[in-house]
Formats: C-alpha cells, sequence, structure tokens
C-alpha cells in the first residue's frame, strides 16, 4: 500500500471521527489545525486507524507522532 | 438496598472477542421518571391513544432510555469500575415498547494498548427483533 492508498483510508477515517465531510488529512496537519482534536478525539482516531490497518500501536510510539505525517510513516513501517 | 458494585477489569481482562449480555425492561414508572429528568414529554412517550394514533402499540420508549443500559455495560461491566466513556455511534432501528423484554449483547471488538481503551460492539433486540445497534468506546483508567 502507497502512502496515497493511505492518505485515502486516513480521510475517511478522519471525516468519521470528526464528523466533517470536508476534512481532509495532510503531511503537515496536527492536532491544532483541528478543533474538535482533542485527547478523547485522539483515542478515538488511534483506534479507528488501529482497525482500518489491522495494526496495534505501543505507547512508545504514538508519543513521538507530531503530524499526520508522522503517523503515515508509522503505518507504512507496520504494514505487510 | 445495597448498591451494586462495579466489576473491576484491567486493560489485559478486556480481550478481544470478549462478550456480555443482560436483559432489561422499561416500565411506566421508568418512563415518567426520564420524562421529568429530561423534560421529554413528547406524547409518543408519554400517551398511549397519541402513539397508537401514529401505528404504534403503545407509547415508546426513550431511546435515551436504551443508551442508559450502554452506560450500565460500560460502568458496570465493560470496563467496569475503571471506565472512561470516551464515545457512542448509536443507531434506532425498530421502537422498543414499554413492558416489552429486551437483551443488551455487547463484545469487545477491539483493545487498543497505546490508548489503553476498548471499542464495543453493541446490539439490542427484543426477541428476534433488532432495536438498536453502534458501537461504544472506553478508555480503562488505571490507579
Amino acid at each position: 500500500m502507497d502512502d496515497a492508498a493511505i492518505y485515502a483510508k486516513l480521510t475517511t477515517i478522519f471525516q468519521d471521527t470528526f464528523d466533517d465531510d470536508d476534512l481532509v488529512p495532510h503531511g503537515e496537519m496536527t492536532a491544532s489545525h483541528v478543533e474538535e482534536w482533542d485527547s478523547l478525539a485522539q483515542i478515538r482516531l488511534v483506534v479507528a486507524i488501529e482497525m482500518e490497518f489491522d495494526m496495534k500501536f505501543a505507547v512508545t510510539e504514538l508519543g513521538t507522532l507530531q503530524t499526520v505525517g508522522d503517523m503515515v510513516a508509522l503505518i507504512r513501517n507496520q504494514l505487510p | 438496598m445495597t448498591t451494586p458494585s462495579a466489576e473491576i477489569n484491567a486493560l489485559e481482562d478486556l480481550t478481544e472477542g470478549r462478550s456480555l449480555a443482560f436483559d432489561f425492561v422499561v416500565n411506566a414508572a421508568d418512563m415518567a421518571d426520564f420524562s421529568r429528568l429530561s423534560g421529554d414529554y413528547n406524547p409518543l412517550h408519554t400517551d398511549a391513544e397519541f402513539a397508537r394514533g401514529r401505528g404504534f402499540s403503545g407509547p415508546v420508549v426513550y431511546g435515551a432510555l436504551l443508551v442508559a443500559n450502554v452506560s450500565r455495560l460500560i460502568g458496570m461491566h465493560f470496563p467496569g469500575q475503571q471506565a472512561l466513556w470516551s464515545g457512542l455511534r448509536m443507531t434506532f432501528r425498530d421502537p422498543l415498547m414499554v413492558d416489552e423484554p429486551a437483551r443488551l449483547e455487547a463484545v469487545i471488538s477491539h483493545q487498543s494498548v497505546a490508548t489503553s481503551s476498548i471499542k464495543i460492539k453493541i446490539t439490542i433486540r427484543a426477541g428476534d427483533k433488532l432495536i438498536a445497534s453502534g458501537s461504544a468506546e472506553s478508555m480503562v483508567l488505571t490507579a
């Protein structure tokens, strides 16, 4: 799966999590770009990503993430 | 009357596929209590004649009282005492009638170690009739 395919899946997840059909995640996006992106939304987001990509993250991995691009890299590295 | 005790489940106890079910009935007193509590006196829920005039056999149970049983699931069982409820999606598919026996079924569909949380698939049925379905998410707090 290439990054474009990952972003396509993330777009659906972001729009669903934040109830915003116009939201399109991009590499430089951070929580500060989305008003509803608080700590509980972060949990819903991570759970949705884990389920969609059939993977599980470690606490330490999440702690290093700054941007959506970082999340995409983490997903890419865990894909088979 | 003693207060029921909530289960104490750590995240590692809440494994994917673990399930639970319980039965409940919403009676007229529950409906009256919720009308007063919420301020929702819509006659579909409070007036049998009005409800029958719209094709129902009697007053329709408030959807929020179905959600109240999801609260029971989260607060008492999955996760129980360690719960911090973080999300709910529920679709009401068929009305539940007052005094109609119902059953809530729950299956843990995802356990996330990274976020110390679980996702639960939920269905509520009255016999063979699907009343509501959806999912809930809860954090599992540590002391």
